[in-house]
């Protein structure tokens, strides 16, 4: 289709409601057959009117616009007449106005609309409270270094991990979230041992956890987004009480290749609470691969207690944010391919982490303690 | 880049050749074709007549894939008409219990294609191929792009022969650099008139859920599928390209907007009882197919952005509810919003 010269911009704006077919038009190629079904339901809006544009702001002129609208009709019209299969039987249920309600019910807490990594707003603001009641009330998080988080662009938040269930990084989440000044959102990377979990797995895709694949970190990094890793993955989540607060190996360095190729700073984060919050005493293996889990964690409370033995004890939190470490200026996106360097700057930074969590517990009187107090 | 950076010689005006001209991409693309005056002339190829009304320019020539001298009868007709682009379209939209022949067609239909695109070579090729070929796994990133391994399905014989249709095409590419080849891999395709595995799984008034899971899922509308189409047969890009639609939505999502009722049944519920409908033909998607409801096989659209020029224009919400035949106006989200 060529673009038309003569034809302005003005002419396409000026109709009175581009979004309805010209009635000459029509009447010119469809006669006098019986139009009423485009009035109600085949209205496709004014994005299907224009033929595609690659690359910009193209305005369509007249002459492509009638002929797509006219295709579209006429391909409408003659599927109308001779329908390859019942299309009325799939659009319209039985007890139409019992469906409309259904549809209406439900889609009740959801929105129609989720980004890219299944984030859905309407979700998020659904379960709110529940972090709301846990950070404030349940674990009294005292967040600090807030302000080394930037207010705009990549960041790569990196957290020790513990206990059953990711409540950390759900807390880490909420701190940013409730007290940083622009309430950005951090999308916390899952482990698949988690993410897969049902009913669980779903729950955090939609409420901002991203499945943890260095294909998707790289691509939410270069959205800058703020992502938040736990490089100890399930081996800090396995870890016993005895064990505590005693950081395991960071991965494979992956999260330091990522900083590196993506210009994105490390700001390294201390968390310390959750162990006291799901102590695990021992860890069963033996039944637990049958049901999809690594193990099955036993806890003060877990599995005595039942499924409500799975909610955290009351321990006290302290979040830590760092200072951001610049890799990507520092070395170069190159360095990504070296890996004894990756090695050593993961252990620099685990070995950074470790002495952050260790001025926190100095500080703690005791894991409990304000809890008595209120 | 505009249409008319093809180049195309004065006078003459293209010749295109399409096999599985009676399925809807095929359709869709003779109806345009016929519109372009840069194309002179049509071969719709096909075991029957297309429905469109051939108006001088598409000239329907029965030819069987599943025959198996058929690869001489294309090159005859490839090196008559001189045909200069060929689009390899001969796909079944949804699983058959005739797998045997589904293979014959597929799979070997393709290597007879290429057997005659070896013989007579025409300057493009155009294969209409699906995203499923990236099978749905657990290790999936949330974007595939066309990189990634085609790893189809471990007992699905509907997307394995595409993976293996396909992994010959990428061989030919390889091996005739003469030849432009380029692949395009449809994300399912919804919209009023398409019929397909997702159309009729979507048709039915109830679907299952995998109790507990909810995968990310991703369509892209009938009419962006064809422009696209249109756009790899224009343009001279080479190599595969994922066509998708504009953003995601969740199974249950998907559901709550067409009003589906969602059965939540645990794993071995849903696969025994799937086996039976399957084996009773009772419905038309295969036991493999609840991979898709459990893992994710979204593709990512950049590329064909990047160098196909294509760009799809509409929504995920907007394919759906044209799938559906719902007004925009008339959308259940504006009830509910209307209600919160």
């Amino acid at each position: 289709m060529n673009d038309d010269d003569d034809d302005t911009n003005d002419e396409w704006y000026g109709e009175a409601d581009p979004r309805v077919p010209d009635a000459a038009s029509v009447d010119r190629i469809f006669g006098d057959r019986d139009l009423g079904f485009l009035e109600d339901d085949v209205y496709l809006g004014e994005e299907a009117m224009i033929p595609h544009e690659l690359g910009g702001s193209h305005v369509p002129s007249r002459g492509e616009r009638e002929s797509a609208e006219l295709r579209e009709l006429e391909r409408r019209m003659e599927q109308h007449r001779t329908p390859v299969f019942p299309i009325d039987l799939r659009r319209r249920l039985p007890l139409e106005a019992v469906w409309r309600r259904w549809r209406a019910l439900a889609m009740w807490g959801r929105s129609d609309v989720v980004d890219d990594f299944g984030r859905d707003p309407r979700a998020t603001a659904r379960w709110e409270w529940l972090f709301e009641f846990l950070y404030s009330k349940w674990f009294r998080v005292q967040a600090s270094g807030l302000e080394h988080i930037p207010s705009r662009g990549r960041a790569l938040l990196v957290a020790n991990h513990a206990g059953s269930l990711p409540y950390d990084s759900a807390m880490v989440m909420h701190a940013v979230r409730r007290d940083h000044p622009s309430r950005r959102d951090v999308r916390p990377l899952v482990e698949d041992t988690v993410f897969h979990l049902p009913f669980l797995g779903p729950i955090m895709n939609r409420i901002g956890g991203v499945r943890a694949d260095p294909e998707n970190a790289e691509r939410l990094l270069m959205k800058d987004e703020l992502v938040a890793v736990f490089p100890e993955g399930e081996k800090g989540m396995g870890k016993l009480w005895k064990d505590r607060y005693r950081l395991q190996r960071f991965g494979r360095g992956g999260f330091v290749k990522l900083a590196l190729r993506t210009g994105a700073p490390i700001i390294p984060v201390a968390v310390v609470g959750a162990e006291e919050a799901a102590p695990m005493l021992g860890k069963i293996t033996w039944f637990a691969k049958n049901i999809g889990i690594p193990w099955i964690p036993v806890t003060p409370t877990f599995p005595w207690l039942g499924p409500a033995g799975l909610l955290p004890l009351p321990s006290k939190w302290y979040v830590q944010f760092g200072a951001p470490i610049d890799l990507g200026k520092a070395h170069g996106a190159a360095a990504a391919e070296d890996r004894l360097l990756v090695n050593r700057l993961a252990d620099q930074i685990r070995t950074q982490i470790q002495t952050m969590i260790e001025g926190l517990l100095g500080k703690r009187r005791s894991p409990v303690f304000p809890a008595f107090l209120g | 880049m505009p249409p008319s950076a093809t180049t195309t010689p004065a006078g003459t005006g293209r010749v295109v050749a399409v096999t599985g001209a009676c399925t809807f991409l095929g359709g869709e693309l003779l109806r345009r074709l016929e519109e372009d005056p840069k194309y002179s002339r049509v071969l719709a190829l096909d075991i029957r007549p297309p429905a469109l009304a051939p108006g001088g320019k598409v000239e329907y020539v029965k030819i069987d894939l599943t025959q198996p001298t058929v690869d001489g009868e294309l090159a005859t007709l490839l090196e008559r008409h001189q045909v200069d682009t060929f689009v390899h379209g001969a796909f079944l939209s949804h699983p058959t219990h005739a797998a045997d022949w589904a293979h014959e067609l597929e799979d070997v239909g393709t290597m007879h294609v290429l057997n005659a695109c070896a013989g007579v070579a025409p300057r493009r090729l155009v294969m209409i191929s699906t995203s499923l070929v990236y099978g749905a796994h657990p290790k999936n990133p949330n974007f595939l792009t066309e990189d990634a391994e085609l790893k189809g399905h471990r007992d699905s014989r509907f997307v394995n022969d595409k993976v293996r249709a396909e992994r010959q095409v990428q061989r030919f590419a390889k091996e005739h650099a003469n030849v432009e080849v380029c692949i395009l891999r449809f994300a399912p395709i919804l919209g009023p008139t398409v019929s397909n595995m997702y159309t009729r799984f979507f048709s039915r008034p109830i679907a299952p859920v995998m109790m507990g899971h909810d995968p990310l899922m991703q369509f892209v509308h009938e009419q962006d599928a064809a422009y696209a189409l249109v756009r790899a047969v224009d343009s001279r890009a080479t190599g595969a390209f994922n066509i998708v639609g504009k953003g995601v939505l969740p199974y249950t999502t998907v559901l709550a907007l067409l009003g589906r009722v969602p059965v939540p049944m645990p794993q071995f519920v849903a696969r025994q009882l799937s086996k039976v409908l399957w084996a009773t033909q009772l419905v038309g998607s295969p036991p493999s197919f609840l991979d898709f409801l459990l893992y994710l096989c979204v593709a990512d659209g950049a590329r064909a952005r990047r160098e196909l020029g294509f760009a799809p224009r509409l929504s995920i919400k907007r394919t759906i509810l044209d799938f559906l035949g719902v007004a925009p106006e008339d959308g259940a989200t504006d009830a509910a919003i209307a209600q919160a």
